[in-house]
């Protein structure tokens, strides 16, 4: 454990001053990228991202060019920045990138409308400027924003936040749920990503690395879901703001 | 599968052709009929925009090319040299600050350009680091700022790249984003580089000369890494490369694709500025670049297309003899050879003169930082 967030208990404020249900700052655009199909930059506090979407176009494979059963296939990738962290590190291919590559691409071949492109590829290629924690439900917000960008369709928003446990010991039964967490507390806290789709409770991203006691999660996981609905609406904002511009 | 290329612009001979010829014009009618031959595109660009590095640019050309720098110090151990140290510690302290002078090391810098799309390992990547490594390297001074005493140095990582996109890419995989198609990046990647490092700044040391290093940690106490002075012409800045190319006897500053693709040979000149010890804007190096316009495929000419009238000749021989006759008549042949030394004294001349192409450069450079 590298910090004492045992302070928590005293004040009820985070160490960055936040109350256990706030969310970080976050400042999104779209279209950002004028040569790109669609794209977006996500900030969430410090955690900063750019995403890029081309396609639906024909893919570069000579082989299979689309997905199966007629679909359009979703490719993911995830670059890291060298001055992301705060260690200087260059991450190739480790199973972690390889991972959240993996958890995007299913997530999102069951939610955009695939079956009206056939033999086509759509790519997500998202740049990880700045990472401060929450990175994986950074990089659907982006992504998200993003498809949306580009027009292609898709039934709902795919949004996410992470949640967090409080209680660092076993006994203590009254912990607060804490959302969205920074980088620091992630090291220290037992958290979780959870992805819904818009105003519905409908989960579909669900992923936990740390252990937590069983009775917990329900709490973890409600106040994930209040935290996407949040989510849903600042997104939201921002494509109708963009919008607005055309009106 | 072949390694990635920078794209090659689709234009026929006959385009070509025309567009060298509107290009050989005096003035010459560039690719962008608004520009002259010294202006460059219009670009946005910003500083500081990552929280985590030293020093962070970007720099977005209006065709959508994008690059990200990122600065990033790390605090490393020297390797000790024995190079009788010891004694030059003895003498007197001045000898010590002089002694910081001569100190740095090249490898305490660290370039890494990253294209999507290309491999780390890739020959433009590599060439194009090992480019804008080596005038950061031999405009001086830099080096010797990253002595902190004489068992530690800052290393300085650059990270130049991330985004170039690109209107077309069919390349999907990775490749989402690139775009060294939109023209060569060598300059653009380099006055990012040059924003980059300009606006980086090194947390300012508290300890005593060769005490383990303690930095003061207030951010806004850091200092530059390119002090800046009150007369800003004599201050250190970073080089920039400007790109240069010849066609005919014209000479076009920051050609775009289209015009690289009938360029007769192409200049990067890595240009620093004015000094106390210069009074004008200086050449740090030099380099030749291979035009893409050598792959251009020839026009054929309708003597020697059958189809309209012509003789197909008999051999490969006989057609490059023929081709040779042709060369200036109007039929697109991709240009061949070097460029003449008179051009590159024109080219150098233009760079560095009074209120030149370097010092045009660097001072706008210099106000976005100001401004």
């Amino acid at each position: 454990m590298p910090l004492d967030t045992s302070t928590y208990s005293l004040a009820l404020l985070r160490l960055d001053g936040r109350r256990w249900n706030e969310l970080r700052n976050i400042h999104a655009q779209i279209s950002t990228q004028a040569a790109a199909d669609g794209s977006s930059y996500l900030e969430m506090g410090n955690t900063k991202i750019l995403c890029t979407v081309t396609g639906p176009a024909e893919g570069r494979q000579s082989g299979q060019r689309g997905g199966r059963d007629n679909e359009a296939k979703v490719e993911v990738e995830i670059g890291f920045a060298g001055f992301s962290g705060l260690e200087r590190r260059k991450r190739k291919n480790d199973k972690r990138t390889s991972e959240m590559q993996h958890t995007l691409e299913t997530a999102y071949s069951s939610l955009l409308l695939t079956h009206l492109y056939p033999h086509s590829t759509i790519t997500l290629n998202i740049h990880i400027l700045s990472q401060d924690g929450s990175l994986l439900a950074a990089c659907i917000n982006a992504a998200t924003l993003a498809l949306i960008d580009a027009g292609v369709p898709m039934t709902d928003y795919l949004v996410a936040c992470t949640a967090a446990s409080s209680a660092t010991s076993a006994d203590s039964d009254n912990s607060d749920p804490l959302l969205d967490l920074n980088n620091l507390e992630e090291q220290e806290l037992p958290f979780l990503t959870v992805g819904t789709l818009g105003r519905s409770d409908r989960v579909s991203v669900l992923l936990m690395e740390t252990r937590v006691r069983m009775e917990r999660v329900e709490g973890m996981l409600a106040v994930g879901i209040d935290g996407c609905k949040r989510m849903r609406e600042i997104l939201d904002g921002v494509v109708k703001d963009y919008g607005k511009r055309f009106s | 599968m072949a390694p990635p290329q920078l794209q090659h612009v689709n234009l026929s001979p006959a385009e070509l052709s025309f567009l060298r010829s509107t290009l050989c014009q005096d003035p010459p009618i560039r690719f962008d009929h608004t520009k002259g031959p010294k202006d460059f595109r219009s670009m946005r660009a910003e500083y500081d925009v990552l929280p985590g590095a030293n020093g962070s640019a970007r720099i977005a050309l209006e065709d959508g090319t994008e690059a990200l720098v990122g600065v990033k110090a790390e605090v490393e151990k020297s390797q000790w040299r024995p190079s009788g140290d010891a004694q030059l510690r003895d003498a007197d302290a001045d000898a010590n600050d002089k002694d910081a002078k001569a100190k740095g090391q090249n490898s305490w810098m660290e370039m890494s350009v990253e294209i999507p799309g290309f491999r780390d390992d890739d020959a433009l990547p590599v060439f194009l680091a090992s480019m804008l490594t080596e005038s950061l390297l031999a405009s001086g001074g830099l080096k010797d700022r990253l002595y902190i005493n004489s068992r530690f140095h800052w290393k300085l990582y650059i990270d130049v790249g991330g985004s170039f996109l690109v209107h077309i890419s069919m390349l999907t995989v990775q490749i989402l984003l690139l775009s060294p198609p939109l023209s060569y990046p060598l300059a653009l990647l380099s006055m990012t580089t040059h924003l980059a490092l300009l606006t980086s700044r090194l947390p300012a040391l508290k300890s005593d000369k060769d005490e383990d290093p303690l930095f003061d940690d207030d951010w806004d106490a850091a200092v530059f890494l390119y002090p800046k002075s009150k007369a800003n012409a004599s201050e250190d800045k970073p080089p920039v490369i400007v790109l240069a190319m010849a066609v005919g006897p014209n000479i076009i500053f920051d050609p775009c694709m289209e015009e690289l693709a009938v360029a007769d040979a192409v200049l990067a000149i890595a240009c620093a500025n004015a000094t106390a010890s210069s009074s004008r804007a200086r050449i740090v190096s030099v380099r030749t670049i291979d035009p893409p316009s050598h792959l251009t495929p020839p026009g054929v000419p309708n003597s020697m297309n059958s189809a309209t009238g012509g003789t197909v000749p008999a051999s490969s021989a006989e057609a490059l003899t023929q081709r040779e006759l042709f060369a200036n008549s109007g039929v697109w042949t991709p240009p061949r050879g070097g460029m003449k030394r008179g051009l590159i004294s024109q080219v150098v001349k233009m760079v560095v003169e009074e209120g030149g192409v370097a010092e045009e450069v660097i001072s706008a450079l210099h106000a976005i930082e100001l401004g």
